[in-house]
């Protein structure tokens, strides 16, 4: 590996400009680990909040109205898709809640609280109370209780769609993490939703799913809308019905990308510049060497070993930089859950010194090509 | 005698396509194993550009060069960087050491380019720096040495791979007369003692005659080819350009062959010359030494 150890005392010998190259990929790697771990935590706090609480894959009946008989069979079927994590079978229907004068329109959810635990997270978010629906019982959000003055143990009367009533005890006041959800949801007991839609225990008004990859939710749709045992169902899933996210979330990558790009740019211009500069500066070394029978293959591998050392060791402070500045990042008045991403790192890595070697494609081919007699007569 | 080590037969270096400057013609001669013979010539006569040509760092635009045996014209350029790292040592007159390495680095690079192994080359490379009165540099930077000393790690290095021709091109044009006096002394030791053949460029002709044979070159033509030129050390030497313009000096007394006379003016069909005859050795003469046949090196 004489090449490699020419690479290194050439690097050696010039440590500003080393020094340089290295600082220059270093913060380019940096500000790319800070910049996909950012906005990967952002997109995943986001689709956290607004799907991750929320059914990604609803099964309904695909007749308005009529509720889906939950059989053994669809149950395996809808727990035996590799892609799905949860199914929780739901009853839904409206109500408005009157108070004197003012009245407010809710939506609510009936089931066990385990099963919508799994989706809503019910007993995870309870601000005041202790999460409970047995028969007669409610869970409300935040907001609706703050703006009637509703705390655990009071007592809630709700008019069903058919114009009848029935009060409800409220057990837990719960933060949904969004102010119209905090402000319209309700839960109340499975059998309770039963008896207001007058559904049979194995009738359901749709069953909500979550699955294991959020983007993928269109594929397990499209799978379990194929299945024979859905037969007579709908399968809707959420990418569908929230264009705007989605189109935010993909504005948002692409935006990132689009920085990471010129940032990755910037980095390969500023590190083939000065390798360029490296071997001009080194044309008579190189000349000398190849004057005593150094091939030209060999010579040329002297910038590509410059370039790979570079590479290596500037992406390897960027990644630590990246992941410094994310990590003091999260611990400075944010309420994003920032991470480092381990794999997009890992990736920056290998981008940086993948760029680095491809930056020494020009000086390297330089050098092969150089005849030492130019150095020679040169003097 | 066996093969000769260099046959130089018509060569020619024409630069240019549309104006085009003839350096080189028909130049023809060949160099026995363990020759110590000199180019002399006029600056801008050629003598470089015909050195430059036989140590394979240029290609001829005519004729050829055969280079112990191997036909050079057939050869790549990994093949032809291959033959100058086993069979040549070049020194400069601009030492062309590396900076960025120390003098032992320097002096082991040769035998690390042929793929020689660190640890024997090391030890060579310090035998070597003592039989040049180096001792105790092998680890200063070639940039903390003065200019003799310097010339004398070149030739050091020139010497590692034990070559079977050492190329020269104004070797002392840097140094002083007392620098220059011991340079040439010690190509003369070294051809003594490991049976190197040295071709050196000068445009001296006080130092051309320290060597056994003189091949000088003018107008890119090879023109006079004189054999036992060799003349005591002893004999006081100037260093005078102007002096190259003279004729050479007929042959030594120890000499007296035909090979002493001027040559007929080269022609360009390469026709008669006595380079082309073998050549004879000189003064201090070597029977074709073996390739670094010295236990010293």
């Amino acid at each position: 590996m004489l090449s490699l150890r020419i690479a290194a005392r050439f690097l050696r010998k010039s440590p500003v400009q080393s020094g340089l190259i290295a600082a220059g990929i270093a913060f380019g790697i940096g500000v790319q680990v800070f910049l996909g771990s950012l906005i990967i935590s952002l997109q995943e706090s986001l689709v956290d909040e607004t799907i991750g609480s929320s059914p990604q894959v609803t099964v309904s009946s695909a007749a308005e109205g009529e509720p889906v008989t939950y059989t053994e069979v669809l149950q395996r079927t809808l727990e035996g898709h590799p892609g799905v994590t949860t199914v929780v079978p739901t009853r839904a229907y409206s109500a408005i809640y009157r108070q004197g004068d003012e009245s407010a329109p809710l939506q609510v959810t009936g089931g066990e609280l385990q099963r919508l635990d799994t989706i809503y997270d019910l007993s995870g978010r309870v601000t005041a109370g202790e999460a409970s629906l047995e028969a007669g019982e409610v869970v409300v959000g935040r907001d609706f209780a703050a703006e009637f003055g509703l705390e655990p143990g009071a007592r809630l009367t709700l008019v069903r769609p058919d114009g009848t009533a029935d009060d409800e005890t409220v057990t837990a006041v719960v933060d949904f993490g969004a102010a119209a959800a905090n402000r319209s949801l309700a839960f109340v007991a499975g059998s309770t939703a039963a008896e207001v839609l007058g559904q049979e225990p194995d009738e359901y008004t749709a069953v909500h799913l979550q699955v294991d990859d959020v983007f993928g939710s269109v594929a397990v749709a499209d799978e379990l809308a194929a299945e024979p045992a859905l037969e007579g169902l709908t399968v809707s899933e959420w990418q569908a019905e929230n264009e705007d996210l989605l189109g935010a979330l993909q504005a948002q990558s692409s935006s990132s990308y689009t920085i990471q790009f010129f940032v990755l740019l910037a980095v390969a211009l500023g590190i083939a510049s000065t390798l360029a500069i490296s071997a001009v500066q080194k044309t008579r070394q190189i000349g000398i060497l190849k004057a005593m029978g150094m091939k030209d293959r060999g010579a040329g591998r002297i910038f590509f070993w410059q370039a790979l050392v570079l590479g290596a060791g500037g992406a390897a402070f960027g990644v630590l930089l990246g992941v410094v500045l994310i990590l003091v990042f999260a611990q400075v008045g944010t309420t994003i859950a920032l991470s480092p991403q381990w794999g997009f790192t890992g990736i920056s890595f290998v981008v940086g010194v993948a760029v680095a070697v491809l930056s020494s494609i020009i000086p390297s081919r330089r050098t092969s090509r150089l005849d030492p007699i130019e150095v020679i007569q040169g003097g | 005698m066996g093969e000769p080590l260099l046959v130089a037969e018509d060569l020619g270096k024409t630069y240019g396509t549309e104006v085009k400057t003839v350096a080189l013609q028909g130049v023809s001669f060949t160099l026995e194993r363990g020759e110590f013979a000199s180019i002399v010539g006029q600056s801008g006569s050629g003598k470089s550009t015909l050195l430059n040509l036989i140590g394979l760092l240029d290609t001829p635009t005519a004729g050829s060069v055969a280079l112990d045996g191997h036909d050079t014209r057939r050869l790549s350029g990994n093949d032809r960087a291959r033959l100058r790292n086993e069979l040549l040592g070049f020194v400069f007159q601009f030492h062309h050491l590396l900076p960025e390495f120390s003098v032992l680095e320097n002096v082991v690079m040769p035998g690390l380019i042929g793929g020689g192994s660190a640890a024997t080359l090391r030890a060579r490379a310090v035998e070597v720096l003592g039989l040049l009165g180096l001792d105790g540099l092998e680890e200063k930077n070639a940039n903390q040495l003065s200019g003799g000393q310097k010339q004398r790690v070149a030739i050091a290095r020139a010497l590692l791979n034990r070559p079977a021709l050492v190329l020269a091109d104004e070797p002392t044009g840097n140094l002083d007369t007392v620098n220059t006096a011991a340079v040439y002394d010690l190509f003369r030791t070294i051809h003594r003692e490991l049976g190197t053949a040295f071709l050196i460029v000068t445009h001296d002709r006080a130092v051309a005659q320290q060597t056994d044979r003189i091949l000088e070159v003018a107008d890119g033509r090879l023109v006079q080819d004189v054999r036992d030129a060799y003349v005591s050390p002893a004999t006081p030497s100037p260093v005078d350009g102007d002096e190259a313009t003279e004729p050479l000096p007929e042959a030594s007394p120890s000499g007296g062959e035909e090979a002493t006379e001027p040559l007929p003016e080269a022609s360009p069909d390469g026709g008669e010359h006595a380079a082309d005859e073998p050549a004879v050795s000189g003064p201090g003469a070597h029977e074709e030494p073996e390739r670094g046949g010295s236990a010293h090196v």
